[in-house]
């Protein structure tokens, strides 16, 4: 069953961003004090790594009604823990294709490599995203009848995990 | 060598067995004259001019030439007895009879006391000393010169009397050559090249700078003798501590510290990219850098400001901003150009009578002085110019622009294009990272900006630390600036730097990973995780344990742990779910 | 006989008695002079020419050909003598080998035309043994060197070679036979006059490993041949003399230096030596004692400075012949830089005698201070030229008449050169001397003090030195009364500065000028000063000189001036060359005692002679080069050498009183 794409040119989306602390959340801070304006839907939850990310957080947080998730860390190569941001690569790959699966349009979730001094990326990304989501129309995950599904998809979250360090 | 007891002129003296009598008599301060005689070579004794005669004190007697002589104990010498004198003399009256008056023959002439030779006067100067053949043999050791012919046709000549490709131009002959027989010549008349100035003379050992650290010599092996020829180590001769190392080589050394300042400083633009200054392809288009190298009082022209065909310019044209404030270059400004621009623009009216224009987009002064160094400037009759320079070009319009080179440029305050001939033409380049900044940062854990310069932790409140703890950075490659600011930067990192090592200890991480060992399977996935090596197997236990010290807190192995064993503090896994709670929630 | 190994003493003395058995006792052998002499006379042809004949008789294989080595008398060569009568003919003609093997060999009879004729008795002499020229020499270096075949080691061997290395190998240790050649008094030949043991005993001591022993065959004395003879002739004596020094000083490497200009002495040399090696006589194992030492041939470039023995090891080791000095002596400091004994070919060969006879048998002969024989070459204007090998201590007056048959043609001797280059000119008679009384022109001219003639000299080192000459390697230049002093210093002086090597100034700058001054006066445009500016020179050149070449270089000066003095100052102060030698300052002319022969007619290079047959000739004085053809030629003394100028005179005065020598008028000839 797939998601029911209302457009609806006043929904705001309810985002939530997971930034590393080192790139993303300190170009975040960049934007900020640069001055820079943008959406404000996104809700920044903050990581030492993005290699911290779990992906059941990303599914916690559709479940508990963010419409989209925005997923921040520093560029390959530049993790300031050497090789976090990689696994977070590998681990959003496969949960893409879990979402896939479970009928969750995939554009929700969105994994950017965001460099310290790049505010106007953050800014750049954080309006895309807002942008885009609202053309996807709300999420409602709590509403959906196929809850068993969901803990079969948080099962296969599991087994993603293990995987993940291959 | 034994040592034994000898006497000159009545002088007795201690000597080691074997030593020469000349180097014992330059100790008691006795003068022999010599002509052939050079330190550091073994001595040729063909001049005879250092007779002596040598006594055995019971009526044996021979004249000996004191340079090569080996001293034995009981030894009487005599330095300046009749016979010895007439010997002398003799000796360079036949000389001079075949050598031209010399000034190294006639000083010692007046010594001896001759003032008309019986013989007259010669042409040659070649005393046939043989300092050049031995100086190249036994010092250079690149054999090119020898003596060729015998007796009165003997001379010093190359092999076949052609010109030796052993020969390595390092002017050792010349230097001990006591007549000025032999020259070097320079077989070129060069033109000045602006972009192969380098300062001071290429000396093959040299302290390299003044500042150098340590400020000892240093051994160019480019131009070293002894490494093109493996001869000559005078210098380890003549050291007196024996500090001279020839096997010496790069090492890389490992040191252990507790902080890290990078002070890599920065790169000059080079303005070739950018056609239209024409760097390159005409001559006489220089960079400020290559200006200010032959500007130096110790390179080539001897501070003297040159065009290529040594000649003074007439007109100078200093353009600003080459590099900087370009969109086809870079965008930022690199602070320091105008104010040296001013620099060279006083300098050059200084030392020439050329007209100097300066082509300019803002005039930026900040700092102590220097906006009223540009108000004198403007008094010294500096033309100022304030528009981009559209391009350099040596097409002549006009009789006065032939053979000159033109600047094109718009000049803003009058509103007008304008074609200004001049002779040099100088390009104010600005700063850039080095090429390398990339790998420099990736090395020590660091972030650059978008421009490639180092990031400090916090643009106003952090300016020397980095992300990185311990890491530091001060001066240019933090970004463009002049002295001053460096200098007090330089200071502010080495202060954080050493409150760290004062310190003593280093406060971890608080937001390390911890194991609750009684959720732990053992099934470790964490462990090849770990970038830091902070986990490790229990093998005993066979669980996964933690080096809280080298854990550096970036919860990967906590995303991965299936059964939530490990968890991160300050992160866990149900504090961040609450966290997401708690954001959406905020409606 | 093939080359077998020889590996005791008794071995050689077995194959000794082998090859003195395989030989017929009382053979006729035919030995003929093959040293370079006799070879340029043409003594091949003669060689070739009895082996055909003795062939075509059927005599060949009663009777041997054999060529030996240098015989002496160069003068009267080629030289064939046949043993074991020792029939002696000389200036022998492919011609007359015919006739030879006819007379002598079938017939024993005598082919008088060919024996030699004493020039002053008239006497005609049979044996080689009698004639006065080897009568008065003792011949033992050279003692082999006419019975021998230098390239045949058995010939050697048959004479008693290598027994003294056998006795030296065997029965003595080094040091014994280092004792013995000093007992023996022995001193270096080549000029030097070290004593032999000495250098020995200081090379034995010396520190340094190898050592090395050298022969010097450098001889570059102009004049001087004795090396090249005893090369030529007999070099196993010089290989046996080097194998015993060798083994008394603790060395196994040899080295000859011969001079380039040497070919036959190097081809005999090396065939010895190679002959000796296959003998065990040389190499590895010598004699089966295990001592082993070998020699390696070198030859020189042309330079007289390598015969300087620091040039020498220079040049052996392939460097410039240049000396250096001499304060750290080559014995302990020689090719490159270890201990090195050098010696001269001549002392070489004299080890072997020394070792075989005994110390006191060549003690006893010659004088206190100089030991044994000296082979002296004896050149110039005497009747017998050859070699002369005489013991020492003989007077000049024997060599000069005993030996060398006195001064050919009606002239006089007036002196002796010896010792080459380095040497000095000694002054053997005094009726040369400016005769005052004859020629008052010469009044001006003070007489010479030491002009005193020094014809009973005896000839030793301490002598020679003594007098202001020197032994050097024995040379002897003898000249009469036709021999220019200044000429004579000025032709060494010549020779030394194109052979100085050029390193050190006194020599190269020193001999130039000196030579230019003799040159001004031998042209006749010399000062006052010049005799004392040339002694003060002197002084400084022979003390401040690098090498024997520079310090020797004036003694040719210093003793022609010592002796001849009044000579040079003719030529100064008269402007006149007294022997009417230096051509600026002669004129030729012809006298009343001209007959008109007609004889120096042709010689003449520029057609100065103007005369008729049996008419006074007159010599055109400005077509007259000086050149002394016509002086050379004249058998009735008609040729005048006077003082420039004066010749037009003289032969006015010819032409006034001459008168034709024969009573008939002659004949008008056109």
């Amino acid at each position: 069953m797939s998601d029911s794409s209302m457009t609806n040119n006043s929904f705001e989306p309810r985002i939530v961003a997971f930034f590393c602390n080192w790139c993303t959340y300190t170009a975040a801070d960049l934007a900020g004090t640069s001055r820079m304006t943008y959406a404000p839907n996104a809700r920044v939850v903050r990581l030492m790594c993005s290699g911290r990310l779990d992906p059941q957080f990303v599914l916690a947080a559709l479940r508990e009604g963010a419409d989209g998730v925005l997923i921040g860390g520093c560029h390959p190569g530049d993790c300031h823990y050497q090789e976090g941001n990689y696994k977070a690569l590998r681990r959003y790959k496969l949960l893409k294709m879990l979402l896939r699966k479970m009928g969750i349009d995939d554009k929700r979730v969105r994994l950017e490599w965001i460099s310290a001094s790049e505010g106007d990326r953050v800014q750049a990304v954080m309006n895309e995203i807002v942008e885009d989501i609202r053309k996807l129309g709300p999420l409602h995950l709590e509403s959906w009848k196929y809850q068993g599904n969901l803990a079969a998809a948080q099962e296969l979250s599991d087994a993603i995990k293990g995987v993940a360090y291959v | 060598m034994a040592m034994i007891k000898i006497t000159i002129d009545g002088h007795p003296i201690e000597v080691e067995e074997g030593s020469y009598v000349l180097d014992a008599a330059k100790k008691l301060g006795i003068e022999i004259p010599t002509l052939c005689h050079y330190p550091h070579m073994v001595p040729y004794a063909a001049c005879r001019i250092c007779s002596v005669e040598a006594r055995d004190g019971k009526g044996w007697t021979k004249i000996v030439t004191s340079c090569n002589y080996p001293a034995w104990d009981g030894l009487e010498i005599s330095t300046d007895t009749p016979r010895v004198l007439n010997a002398r003399r003799m000796n360079l009256e036949m000389l001079l009879s075949r050598c031209a008056p010399i000034p190294v023959l006639q000083k010692l002439a007046r010594q001896l006391g001759i003032e008309k030779p019986r013989w007259g006067l010669g042409e040659d100067t070649c005393i046939l000393c043989g300092m050049c053949v031995r100086v190249c043999d036994e010092v250079v050791g690149a054999h090119a010169l020898e003596f060729s012919e015998r007796g009165i046709f003997r001379k010093v000549a190359t092999p076949f009397e052609e010109e030796s490709g052993d020969c390595i131009l390092c002017g050792a002959c010349a230097k001990v050559c006591p007549t000025g027989h032999i020259v070097m010549e320079d077989i070129e008349q060069r033109e000045i090249i602006h972009d192969e100035i380098t300062l001071g003379p290429n000396a093959a050992i040299s302290i390299p700078t003044r500042q150098a650290v340590p400020n000892v010599p240093v051994i160019n092996t480019e131009y070293c003798i002894h490494f093109n020829t493996g001869g000559c180590k005078v210098c380890s001769m003549v050291c007196p501590k024996d500090c001279i190392n020839y096997e010496d080589t790069e090492q890389y050394e490992d040191i252990k510290v507790g902080t890290i300042i990078l002070a890599t400083g920065f790169n000059a633009f080079d303005p070739s990219p950018l056609k239209q200054y024409g760097y390159g392809r005409y001559s006489n288009i220089i960079t400020a850098e290559e200006f200010e190298m032959m500007n130096n009082a110790s390179g080539p022209t001897g501070g003297k400001i040159l065009l290529a065909n040594n000649k003074e310019p007439h007109a100078v044209g200093i353009i600003h901003c080459v590099g900087s404030r370009d969109t086809n270059a870079h965008p930022y400004c690199s602070r320091v150009c105008c104010m040296y621009s001013l620099k060279l623009a006083h300098l050059i009216k200084e030392r020439t009578e050329a007209e100097v224009y300066n082509f300019y987009i803002d005039m930026r002064t900040p700092g102590k002085g220097y906006e009223e160094f540009y108000e004198r400037l403007s008094n010294e009759k500096v033309h100022f110019v304030r528009g981009r320079v559209a391009e350099v070009t040596d097409w002549a319009m006009t009789p006065e622009e032939e053979d000159r080179l033109v600047i094109r440029v718009e000049d803003t305050l009058i509103g007008m294009v304008r074609r200004i001939p001049v002779d040099m033409v100088v390009l104010s380049i600005g700063l850039e990272p080095h090429k390398d900044a990339e790998e420099v940062r990736r090395l020590f854990n660091i972030s650059c900006s978008s421009d490639g310069w180092f990031l400090e932790r916090h643009p106003k409140l952090g300016p020397v630390s980095t992300f990185t703890d311990g890491i530091f950075i001060a001066g240019a490659c933090q970004g463009p600036k002049d002295i001053p600011d460096t200098v007090a930067q330089a200071g502010a990192a080495a202060a954080e730097a050493m409150v760290l090592v004062d310190k003593g200890v280093v406060e971890l991480e608080p937001n390390t990973a911890y194991l609750t060992e009684e959720f732990c399977s053992g099934c470790k996935t964490c462990i090849p995780l770990c970038p830091f090596s902070a986990l490790s197997f229990n093998v005993e236990k066979k669980i996964s344990a933690i080096n809280e010290a080298l854990c550096k807190g970036c919860g990967t192995c906590v995303a991965a742990c299936p059964s939530g064993a490990l968890q991160q503090n300050l992160f866990d896994d149900e504090q961040i779910y609450e966290e997401i709670k708690g954001v959406l929630n905020y409606v | 006989m093939n080359a077998e190994r020889i590996s005791s003493p008794r071995d050689l003395d077995e194959l000794r008695k082998r090859i003195i058995n395989q030989r017929q006792e009382n053979k006729t052998i035919i030995t003929i002079c093959a040293g370079t002499g006799c070879l340029a006379c043409g003594c091949e042809p003669v060689a070739s020419a009895f082996k055909t004949a003795l062939q075509q008789s059927g005599l060949d294989k009663e009777v041997e050909v054999r060529t030996t080595g240098c015989h002496g008398f160069c003068e009267r060569g080629p030289l064939v003598v046949i043993q074991p009568q020792g029939i002696f003919y000389q200036r022998t003609k492919p011609s007359d080998v015919k006739m030879i093997v006819e007379r002598t060999i079938k017939k024993g009879e005598l082919v008088d035309r060919l024996l030699y004729r004493d020039p002053q008795t008239n006497e005609v002499i049979v044996h080689e043994k009698d004639i006065p020229f080897y009568k008065r020499q003792m011949r033992l270096v050279f003692g082999k060197n006419g019975f021998m075949d230098p390239t045949s080691i058995n010939d050697y061997i048959a004479l008693g070679g290598y027994q003294a290395l056998a006795r030296a190998l065997t029965a003595m240790q080094p040091e014994e036979i280092i004792d013995e050649v000093k007992k023996s008094g022995l001193r270096g030949r080549g000029g030097g006059g070290f004593p032999t043991g000495k250098k020995w005993a200081s090379c034995r001591k010396a520190q340094g490993s190898p050592k090395y022993v050298i022969c010097n065959a450098d001889e570059g004395d102009p004049g001087a041949f004795m090396d090249r003879s005893l090369l030529e002739g007999n070099p196993h004596s010089v290989i046996e003399g080097m194998v015993i020094g060798a083994y008394a000083i603790g060395s196994n490497d040899g080295y000859v230096y011969v001079r380039n200009e040497y070919p036959l002495a190097v081809k005999n040399l090396s065939i010895a030596i190679k002959a000796a090696r296959e003998h065990g006589l040389l190499g590895k194992d010598i004699l089966g004692t295990g001592f082993g030492f070998d020699i390696e041939v070198s030859r020189g470039g042309g330079a007289f400075v390598c015969g300087e023995s620091t040039a020498l090891m220079a040049s052996l080791e392939g460097r410039t012949g240049e000396p250096r000095a001499k304060y750290i002596h080559t014995v302990d400091a020689g090719l490159w830089n270890k201990p090195s004994n050098l010696n001269n070919v001549e002392t070489w060969a004299n080890v072997p005698l020394i070792i075989e006879r005994g110390a006191d048998w060549y003690a006893g002969i010659g004088t206190a201070s100089s030991k044994g024989t000296k082979v002296f070459a004896l050149t110039g204007k005497v009747n017998n030229t050859g070699l002369v090998e005489v013991p020492m201590g003989i007077t000049l007056r024997e060599i000069l008449y005993g030996i060398g048959g006195g001064v050919p043609g009606n002239k006089k001797f007036k002196a002796v050169q010896t010792g080459g280059p380095s040497g000095g000119t000694l002054i053997v008679e005094r009726e040369w001397q400016l005769d005052q009384k004859k020629a008052p022109q010469y009044k001006s001219i003070p007489k010479d003090e030491e002009a005193m003639s020094l014809i009973d000299l005896p000839v030793d080192f301490e002598e020679l030195t003594r007098v202001g000459s020197m032994m050097g390697s024995g040379g002897m230049i003898v000249m009469d009364e036709d021999s220019c002093m200044v000429d004579v210093a000025k032709y060494f002086l010549n020779f030394l500065q194109e052979e100085s090597c050029g390193k050190c100034l006194p020599c190269r700058e020193g001999i130039r000028i000196m030579l230019k001054i003799l040159t001004r006066i031998s042209e006749g445009a010399g000062k006052t000063e010049d005799i004392a500016l040339l002694e003060e020179m002197s002084r400084a050149i022979a003390d401040t000189s690098l090498c024997d070449l520079g310090r020797s270089a004036p003694n040719p000066i210093m003793s022609t001036i010592r002796y001849f003095r009044s000579e040079y100052q003719a030529h100064i102060i008269d402007k006149r060359c007294p022997a009417g030698v230096c051509k600026e300052l002669v004129s030729h002319a012809i006298d009343n005692n001209c007959n008109g022969c007609h004889a120096c007619f042709k010689p003449c290079p520029t057609d100065a002679i103007i005369g008729t047959i049996r008419q006074l000739h007159t010599i055109d004085q400005d077509k007259c080069i000086q050149c002394g053809a016509c002086y050379q030629i004249c058998k009735f003394d008609a040729i005048r050498r006077v003082k420039r100028g004066e010749g037009g005179e003289i032969q006015r005065k010819a032409q006034e009183v001459w008168k034709p020598k024969t009573k008939t008028q002659p004949a008008a000839m056109a």
